[in-house]
């Protein structure tokens, strides 16, 4: 009777396989857990970047980011009610407001810019989202994001608000995605919320 | 949160995966055996019931596998084996189940009950309840509301292409290419129920 | 065991003859839903025809130590492995691109294409064909996306990898949403499926085939 033919064999087998595929993976896993990291880590420095009113040359190292992160983007206070600050030559010129709530797939979590005055948005990024590529994924794009460079929070109601691609724009809209109405509508719904809830925050310490 | 709203945001949960979310029209997973699976309403039927308890049973598991065993030690991209490993070992009972007690349906899915362990769905909506970070019953619910769309989806599919039988289709569109046209129309119909309810 | 195959005939059958997405629908749920950008597209493909060529090859490997009561788990982490593999790779050396995929790259453990291959040829071929058998149906498999991609972005974006296409990004052009939409997948594929069968019909009339 051979080895192959006894009943715990098939056990064995399956234990020993998976011992050994697990052995590959948990290394090359380690392996790379640092470089994952510094991956994610990144993603979230160029995403405050991006959103804030930064001359940027087009194509930025990681080290380039890395390094206008640590020297101008300060932790939240009190005073930025949430926000980050980015201070350049001891003046504040804007916040980086984290957000963050359900996309249609998964969570998405990204940055708003806004200048000092506390009112005119800068610029929004994503760091991490997980929208259908090429429908609500276009939310990463630039064609997306400019709109939000300019735009007035409105002081009341809701401080941006999202239209139909067909509709037109004023000082404190902008155009949803076609094709991606549940990303657009839940982009919408917590990108206000937490707008809102920083615009009632910082008003009120001014 | 009271009990009354709690039940009700899963009544949500489960409605959503049905309809708005249905996770093979709208998600496009599960397609292999919703197009080589659907010629009968019968056996579209028996095979939706098993995947709607395959899983409902192993979204369960899975949450607890990777709550008490993946996050603990910090293996969270172990998921992917842990996960088909134990949809493997439960499609493999369910499979000596069905063969014992009915031979005629074992008999009509034939290789396609293997396949269950392949169903995208499964394993995506596993996937899912980890992304979404939804607790046990929340799971729960998700995963009986995926299974029933998928199954509602099927059965949908097989009734319109036991109708098409003595349709007069031209030739090389018979079979698969008639049937993605179909899933096509079908995805489009069910694109009108998002936004009706919202999962969060 | 089978006669020995050749590995001519063997690429032939795996990217034409049995193609497996045209002859046999099988393996699109994790890949449609990215076909609406080419590069995207593109990565999905070398994904599933790594995963599909390895695999085959370490099941072949294995074919004559695995009990057959288990042999379907085997196989199932066998590709696991490789997909985890590609998957952790990529966010480790193109998060970009891994950003942009997100859960698909996961969900190429349930394409039926690899576990089809694994279960149909590699269980009773040695390891040097399995491994052509997976790559060329990999390549198939990823060549018909590919015609499925570049059709759904030219029509509905105007653009291919992401470069606008003279005429089609103009606004003469009126892009056709819907192709980037879900419902776009199964229309073009239904069309590309009916061409394609529609030739291989007609040849197999004109040289007296009998299949």
């Amino acid at each position: 009777m051979s080895i192959r033919d006894r009943a715990w064999f098939p056990i064995i087998y399956m234990f020993v396989i998976t011992l050994l595929l697990s052995a590959v993976l948990i290394l090359f896993g380690s392996a790379t857990r640092q470089r994952v990291k510094n991956n994610e880590r990144i993603a979230y420095e160029r995403a405050v970047i991006q959103s804030l009113p930064i001359d940027l040359p087009a194509r930025l190292s990681t080290s380039q980011i890395h390094q206008i992160y640590i020297t101008n983007v300060y932790d939240t206070t009190e005073a930025s009610a949430g926000a980050l600050r980015y201070i350049k030559h001891d003046t504040l010129v804007g916040y980086a407001l984290p957000i963050q709530g359900p996309g249609f797939w998964a969570p998405i979590k990204g940055v708003i810019g806004i200048a000092a005055d506390g009112k005119t948005i800068t610029g929004v990024s994503f760091y991490e989202q997980n929208e259908t590529p090429g429908l609500g994924g276009e939310i990463t794009k630039m064609e997306f994001r400019e709109q939000f460079v300019g735009k007035q929070i409105s002081q009341s109601g809701m401080p941006v608000q999202f239209r139909a691609a067909t509709d037109p724009l004023d000082e404190n809209s902008v155009h949803a995605i076609t094709g991606a109405t549940q990303t657009s509508n839940r982009l919408s719904r917590f990108l206000n919320e937490q707008l809102a809830i920083w615009r009632e925050r910082i008003t009120a310490r001014q | 949160m009271s009990f009354g709203s709690h039940m009700l945001h899963l009544v949500v949960i489960l409605f959503a995966a049905i309809f708005t979310d249905n996770i093979l029209l709208a998600r496009f997973l599960g397609m292999c055996s919703f197009l080589s699976v659907s010629r009968q309403v019968k056996t579209a039927v028996g095979l939706g019931f098993a995947v709607v308890f395959v899983m409902t049973f192993t979204i369960s598991l899975d949450w607890f596998a990777y709550r008490y065993v993946l996050q603990p030690y910090g293996i969270e991209y172990f998921r992917f084996i842990l996960f088909i490993i134990i949809i493997a070992a439960f499609v493999q009972f369910i499979e000596m189940a069905i063969e014992r007690y009915s031979p005629v349906l074992y008999q009509n899915l034939g290789i396609f009950l293997p396949l269950i362990t392949v169903n995208c769905a499964i394993l995506g909506a596993s996937l899912f309840m980890v992304i979404r970070d939804y607790d046990l019953a929340e799971g729960i619910a998700f995963g009986l509301g995926s299974g029933i769309g998928w199954m509602l989806a099927i059965v949908a599919m097989a009734g319109i292409r036991e109708r098409l039988n003595n349709a007069r289709i031209p030739k090389g569109l018979q079979g698969p290419g008639i049937t993605l046209i179909i899933a096509g129309l079908m995805a489009l119909a069910f694109i009108g129920f998002t936004g009706v309810l919202s999962s969060r | 065991m089978i006669a020995q195959k050749k590995t001519g005939d063997v690429i032939l059958t795996a990217v034409w003859g049995d193609n497996p997405v045209f002859r046999q629908i099988l393996g699109i749920c994790s890949a449609l839903a990215v076909t609406n950008l080419v590069l995207n597209t593109i990565v999905m493909g070398t994904a599933v025809m790594f995963t599909t060529a390895l695999s085959g090859l370490t099941v072949s490997l294995l074919r004559k130590w695995t009990p057959r009561i288990i042999r379907m788990m085997v196989e199932v982490l066998v590709i696991a492995f490789y997909v985890i593999l590609f998957d952790r790779a990529l966010k480790a050396y193109w998060p970009d691109m891994s950003r942009n995929l997100g859960p698909y790259v996961g969900l190429i453990i349930t394409n039926c294409i690899i576990m089809g291959r694994a279960e149909a040829f590699a269980n009773a071929n040695p390891p040097g064909l399995s491994f052509v058998d997976g790559f060329f149906s990999g390549l198939g498999y990823a060549l018909i996306l590919l015609c499925v991609a570049v059709i759904r972005e030219l029509l509905g974006m105007g653009t291919l990898l992401g470069i606008p296409i003279p005429f089609f990004s103009s606004a003469l052009w009126d892009r056709w949403i819907i192709m980037v939409m879900p419902p776009g997948a199964f229309f073009t594929l239904a069309v590309i499926v009916w061409l394609a069968r529609t030739v291989q019909r007609s040849k197999q009339v004109t040289s007296g085939g009998n299949k």
